[in-house]
């Protein structure tokens, strides 16, 4: 599975990017070229820009100087940004499933960019979505559970739905930020297992933001390690050293480094900030 | 900003002394005199020994009188709910750019500031004496409460989940729909419901002045001391309330 696979055409390339959140340059990258059907693994404590990196492929975040391109756009341009969300899937830390609905409703979330926007507000969704939607959930080991709310799912099966939102998508870059960070060491082994399956089998480009080198390793085709906003590793897992694995973790003995948490709680404030932001992710849509 | 406790203490003081003068001061421009209110005993107890035996001729009156005040409530509270829903998404701040937020807010302020009694004059001398005026009143006022708290509640949903959803491609319209609408529909479904009653005992007093219902025979009956008929009147509006009360209860509980 560690095999490089770069032999496809450019689908995310960032040039001279900065990015100043609040008083942080939270990234400050080069140069980078992901190729379709690549599988990279994004390292790095919180707070070293991974989250950043994957808000910027998204859309939601802009770059305070230089340039994005996904899929030959610019993602955060007003007029292609349904599209390009339609396109770059998300599966985040906390998922956020709505709770209160069934898991085939969540899951069906992920058509709402391509079916009727006028039909699908009465909860009609046509016959080849809803067989769809069984198909995905049958293959993320959630059939018999369509009907089930997603609030009385364990935390496997919340992250498998997640799982399955997003392959609903149909989208060509799937990003998950920290994917498995809720689950326990073995059940989030299995998960990232199922994900990587899923995502092979559609030749999508997977971006993994993980803090657990040993195991992004039995998955990855590319790792790209970040400290402090900065790409301190890019290439096969393989040549991945200790060395490699100190600059990205500075020198942090553990696994799961915490780094200057000051920093970091800042940096997840001007985050929120952003998010909380009134009218930010929803007007202009 | 840290108080030394004796400064607490003082602060605390201090509010409780300017509370209590406010109190006594409200207490006072009511005219209040507990010895009134002992000398009037004896009058409380001539007006209840009248209420019985009730009059039951007029039952079919008041019934009939107290269901048209109920559908005038139903009324008035759908039409509410049709126009407070979209325009507590459109004050929503966390959905609804401030420019449209903010305007919104101040109408719903407005519209719920100007005393039902007032709006139901208004309507009636617009429209005429009945039942409409009186239902327009109603929906007038509740869009002013509704709305306001259906904006506060769509402002509480987590912005993790709008973003999830609006992250598929989906419109704003489908944010709303399937992102913001599903978080909070079990604190909407049950402040709907609860302000049902509250227009229901709202529009009783409708009658007053002329806008339908079962306030004409609270006027009439009261003014004219048939005690035996206010006490049908009231028996069968207590009964509506439990009714209406026992309804919120069950609904609130289902919808969660």
């Amino acid at each position: 599975m560690s095999v490089s696979d770069r032999s496809g055409q450019p689908v995310i390339e960032l040039e001279d990017v900065h990015v100043v959140l609040g008083s942080n340059l939270a990234l400050d990258i080069e140069a980078l070229e992901i190729c379709a059907g690549e599988r990279v693994f994004v390292l790095g404590h919180s707070g070293s820009g991974k989250t950043t990196l994957s808000r910027l492929i998204k859309g939601r975040t802009r770059p305070s100087t230089g340039r994005v391109t996904v899929l030959g756009h610019d993602p955060a341009a007003p007029e292609s940004r349904r599209r390009h969300r339609r396109r770059v899937a998300m599966i985040d830390q906390e998922y956020h499933l709505v709770p209160r609905l069934s898991v085939a409703e969540n899951v069906l979330h992920g058509c709402l960019g391509r079916v009727s926007p006028w039909t699908s507000l009465l909860g009609w969704y046509p016959a080849a979505e809803h067989a769809k939607a069984g198909a995905i959930l049958e293959e993320v080991e959630l059939a018999g559970m369509e009907n089930r709310r997603v609030e009385t799912l364990s935390g496997g099966q919340r992250q498998r739905t997640a799982i399955a939102r997003a392959l609903m998508q149909d989208a060509d870059v799937i990003l998950a930020d920290e994917p498995v960070s809720a689950l326990d060491p073995e059940l989030a082994e299995d998960a990232l297992e199922l994900m990587v399956e899923c995502v092979a089998r559609r030749n999508v480009t997977l971006l993994v933001n993980l803090h657990q080198p040993d195991l992004a390793a039995r998955f990855a085709s590319r790792f790209i390690g970040l400290a402090n906003g900065k790409l301190v590793y890019d290439g096969p897992p393989s040549g991945f050293t200790e060395r490699d694995a100190e600059l990205v973790y500075r020198g942090k003995p553990s696994e799961k480094p915490t780094g200057d948490s000051r920093q970091d709680d800042r940096l997840a404030q001007d985050l929120e900030a952003a998010d909380r932001r009134p009218g930010l992710h929803l007007v202009g849509d | 900003m840290h108080r030394t406790w004796k400064q607490r203490i003082a602060v605390r003081a201090c509010t409780w002394l300017a509370i209590s003068a406010l109190f006594v001061w409200a207490l006072r421009w009511s005219e209040f005199s507990l010895g009134n209110l002992l000398e009037s005993g004896p009058r409380f107890g001539e007006f209840f020994s009248r209420l019985v035996p009730p009059d039951w001729s007029v039952t079919q009156a008041v019934v009939t009188s107290t269901v048209e005040t109920l559908m005038i409530a139903l009324a008035g509270t759908g039409i509410a709910v049709l126009v407070a829903l979209p325009l507590g998404f459109m004050a929503a701040s966390n959905v609804s750019p401030s420019w449209l937020a903010q305007p919104i807010k101040w109408l719903l302020g407005a519209m719920r500031a100007v005393p039902l009694i007032v709006v139901a004059m208004l309507f009636v001398s617009a429209v005429g004496l009945g039942p409409f005026p009186g239902m327009l009143a109603l929906a007038f006022h509740s869009i002013g409460m509704l709305g306001k708290f259906y904006a506060e509640e769509f402002e509480t949903a987590e912005p993790g989940i709008l973003n999830a959803v609006s992250g598929t491609g989906a419109t704003w319209g489908q944010t709303l729909r399937y992102g913001l609408f599903p978080q909070s529909v079990p604190q909407v479904v049950a402040f709907t419901v609860y302000r049902l009653e509250m227009n229901f005992r709202d529009a009783a007093v409708l009658g007053l002045v002329g806008a339908g219902g079962v306030g004409y025979y609270i006027v009439l009956y009261v003014r004219g001391f048939q005690y035996e008929r206010v006490a049908v009147l009231v028996m069968v509006i207590i009964a509506v309330v439990t009714l209406l009360d026992g309804l919120t209860f069950w609904v609130r509980r289902k919808v969660h």
